[in-house]
């Protein structure tokens, strides 16, 4: 009875073990997916710089759109406020998006536009659209609020010679997806470098609509680095987006009032 | 006044010379512009209501502090029938703009507000109302002014416009088919031949001396949590009323001369927006307009208060603003039709005609001014959906006065066939009561139009 009693409580106590175990590995395979997509975003440096970009959106049909536009950024208060100009085509040359992007709450979002004579607030919500008609949203022009996502490192591979991590990162809620315009994202991050190489984005429906190829890293300070080139194909419509920095100032000691709404104009 | 706008100025300039110049690189020069057709017609009164082909040079030059901005449109068609060529100064102002500060002197746009539309405190910039052109935005004239701009804080800013030389709106009403006397409600009036008796005469233009001038100011505050600003403005309001200058009877019928008459306002408004979560911003705006009208002037409206509220909002992919727009008129009495003498002497029935004249221009103003009730509501209701990765852009804005039953819907069709070409067509339909603005304007303006525009 006795011995019943002990196998039994050893049975208990091995099933309490594999479980904890289990949890705190399911635990810890869940923060290292976290933490490893929170280093890879880290190691870009987007504040306090400025920067000339082109983008060609290219149809499946090779027609050709060229989009031209200098983007400042710099981080105040914990707050990461970005500048954006358009400077080409020529119609909409002259306005400029401001936008607050904050860590725990929705961003704000401003435009000026040259015809209509004054600033307006526009709705953050807007940030899964297409950023001027190109592959890239609005969202992508900033870095995703990382509080936003459940990641899950679902494995390892082989990216053109690299070792990556291939990291999974999905909208905590549909308010979230929506507004960042994709369910899912699939990224492949270097583990040596934490760079990100390629990232897979997955439409509402579960479908993979976005592939972004990530290239020509350059260091911009010893421990942090810039993408000069970045592509986003539509695998749906078979577009192709590619942006290019033309140049780039970083550590720049941007006064915070050149942020302001009222400097739009 | 002269000695408040002067101290203004050099406080200003102090605190200007005093900021930070902004980095601009040394030196830059740009132009752009485009070259469109753009025809309008379909309409009753005219088969081809407005014909035209524009060129417009944009150029922008800085060096260091130094900025100016130009924008001069060539344009040659016909207009109601009537062929122009006329080159229009839209914008032309050059000054001194840094991070703090800004001043311009020149031929500017202003606009106020932060509803859409019918923004109660944009006071500042006339309009062309009656030149077809797909978008509303090119109807706005620049006015010859002094602005300057100081942001003292982060999202804080303060604004000051004086404009030496009043600038009227145009309304042509002088193509508007007012005094179609079948069915009219003129009591016994129509006894007389009523055809070609108005006369439009020249503009009334106040003096040109700097105490005519207008001035402006407004403190303007953007946060995340909201935005807002306190305006006010004195001077002639660009959206004039008409007056009777003269009533010749030589002829046996009466031709009246009707001429636009500014008049003088003060107006303090304020405006605000506030973003509820990420999917709407809530948007209000007032003004309370003070007239002084002791003579009972008939081109001159009562003071009044006009308020707008509105929500914006993002669904189904389209852009939605919804407003109301209301008006509440001060010491607002209704106007009595006079009343046609049963057996009338010929003095009689000159001081009913005279009556009635007087009456029915005090009406016709107070259309122009939305003053018809005591209480004038109205709503507003835009919708744009892009299409395509923004190359075709699809648009409609709705309006309906409640109180006189006008509306007007204005749909939009843009395609971006490149980077430098842009078609457009879309349509305007507005329609009223018998005798409302709208039923007059219908047979001008109501119609198709469709632009090709190349932009370099």
């Amino acid at each position: 009875m006795k011995q019943n009693k002990n196998r039994r409580k050893n049975i208990f106590a091995a099933v309490v073990t594999i479980l904890l175990l289990f949890s705190a590995g399911g635990g810890l395979f869940a923060q290292s997916a976290s933490e490893i997509s929170k280093k890879s975003a880290d190691i870009i440096d987007f504040v306090s710089m400025e920067m000339d970009l082109t983008i060609i959106i290219r149809d499946a049909r090779g027609s050709e759109r060229v989009r031209q536009l200098t983007m400042s950024s710099g981080l105040f208060n914990g707050v990461n406020k970005t500048l954006i100009r358009f400077m080409a085509p020529s119609d909409v040359k002259g306005t400029a998006l401001l936008i607050y992007d904050y860590q725990d709450k929705e961003d704000d979002m401003w435009i000026y536009m040259p015809a209509l004579k004054k600033v307006r607030r526009i709705i953050s919500s807007e940030r899964g659209k297409s950023f001027m008609g190109s592959e890239f949203t609005n969202a992508d022009m900033s870095k995703p609020n990382h509080i936003d996502f459940n990641y899950t490192l679902i494995g390892s591979a082989t990216y053109e010679g690299k070792e990556c991590w291939v990291v999974e990162a999905e909208g905590k809620d549909q308010n979230i997806k929506r507004s960042n315009g994709y369910s899912k994202s699939i990224s492949y991050i270097e583990k040596d470098t934490y760079l990100c190489y390629k990232t897979e984005y997955y439409n509402m429906a579960g479908d993979l609509h976005r592939i972004r190829i990530t290239s020509d890293y350059k260091n911009v300070t010893k421990s942090s680095y810039f993408a000069y080139s970045t592509t986003m194909e539509n695998v749906k419509n078979g577009r192709i987006s590619e942006m290019k920095v033309n140049k780039m100032d970083t550590g720049k000691n941007f006064r915070e009032d050149m942020f302001s709404p009222n400097a739009l104009q | 006044m002269k000695r408040i706008v002067f101290l203004c100025v050099l406080l200003v300039f102090n605190m200007g010379i005093r900021a930070t110049a902004q980095e601009i690189p040394d030196p830059s020069f740009s132009m752009n512009g485009y070259g469109r057709g753009v025809v309008f017609g379909g309409g009753t009164a005219y088969s081809l209501a407005s014909v035209f082909s524009e060129l417009s040079l944009q150029t922008s030059v800085t060096k260091s502090s130094a900025l100016l901005e130009t924008d001069i449109r060539f344009r040659t068609g016909m207009y109601f029938n009537e062929r122009k060529t006329e080159l229009q100064i839209r914008e032309l102002y050059a000054g001194y703009k840094s991070q703090k500060f800004d001043a311009f002197l020149g031929n500017q746009i202003v606009t106020w507000g932060r509803t859409e539309g019918f923004s109660p405190t944009n006071n500042i910039t006339p309009d062309d109302f009656f030149f077809l052109s797909p978008d509303p935005n090119d109807q706005k004239l620049s006015n010859f002014m002094l602005k300057m701009n100081y942001r003292p804080a982060l999202g804080v800013g303060l604004e000051l416009v004086v404009i030496p030389f009043y600038k009227m709106s145009r309304y042509r009403f002088d193509l508007f088919d007012m005094f179609d006397m079948s069915g009219s409600d003129w009591g016994g009036f129509d006894q007389f031949d009523m055809s070609n008796i108005i006369d439009f005469g020249e503009d009334m233009v106040p003096e040109k001396i700097l105490a005519n001038g207008s001035y402006a100011a407004r403190a303007d505050v953007d946060f995340s949590a909201f935005g807002g600003s306190v305006s006010w403005f004195r001077g002639y309001d660009p959206y004039h009323g008409f007056d009777v200058v003269s009533v010749n009877w030589s002829t046996g019928k009466p031709v009246i001369r009707i001429a636009s008459m500014p008049y003088l306002k003060t107006s303090i408004g304020a405006d605000l927006d506030v973003p509820i979560g990420s999917l709407m911003i809530f948007k209000a705006e007032a003004a309370y307009n003070h007239t002084r009208n002791p003579n009972n002037k008939i081109f001159i409206p009562n003071p009044d208060i006009s308020y707008v509220v509105g929500l914006e909002t993002s669904l189904w992919g389209c852009m939605i603003l919804g407003q109301y727009i209301g008006k509440y008129t001060f010491d607002y009495t209704p106007l009595s039709e006079p009343q046609m003498p049963s057996e009338a002497s010929a003095m009689e029935l000159l001081q009913y005609a005279e009556e009635m004249i007087d009456y029915e221009t005090r009406l016709f103003n107070r259309k122009v001014f939305n003053q018809q009730e005591r209480t004038n509501h109205a709503l507003f209701l835009t919708v744009t959906r892009m299409f395509a990765y923004d190359v075709i852009t699809a648009e409609c804005t709705a309006y309906y006065n409640l109180t006189s039953n006008e509306w007007f819907v204005r749909p939009k069709l843009s395609w971006r066939v490149s980077d430098a070409f842009m078609a457009s067509v879309g349509g305007n339909y507005m329609r009223g009561k018998d005798k409302t603005l709208y039923s007059y304007s219908s047979s001008l303006m109501n119609g198709a139009f469709a632009e090709l525009k190349v932009i370099f």
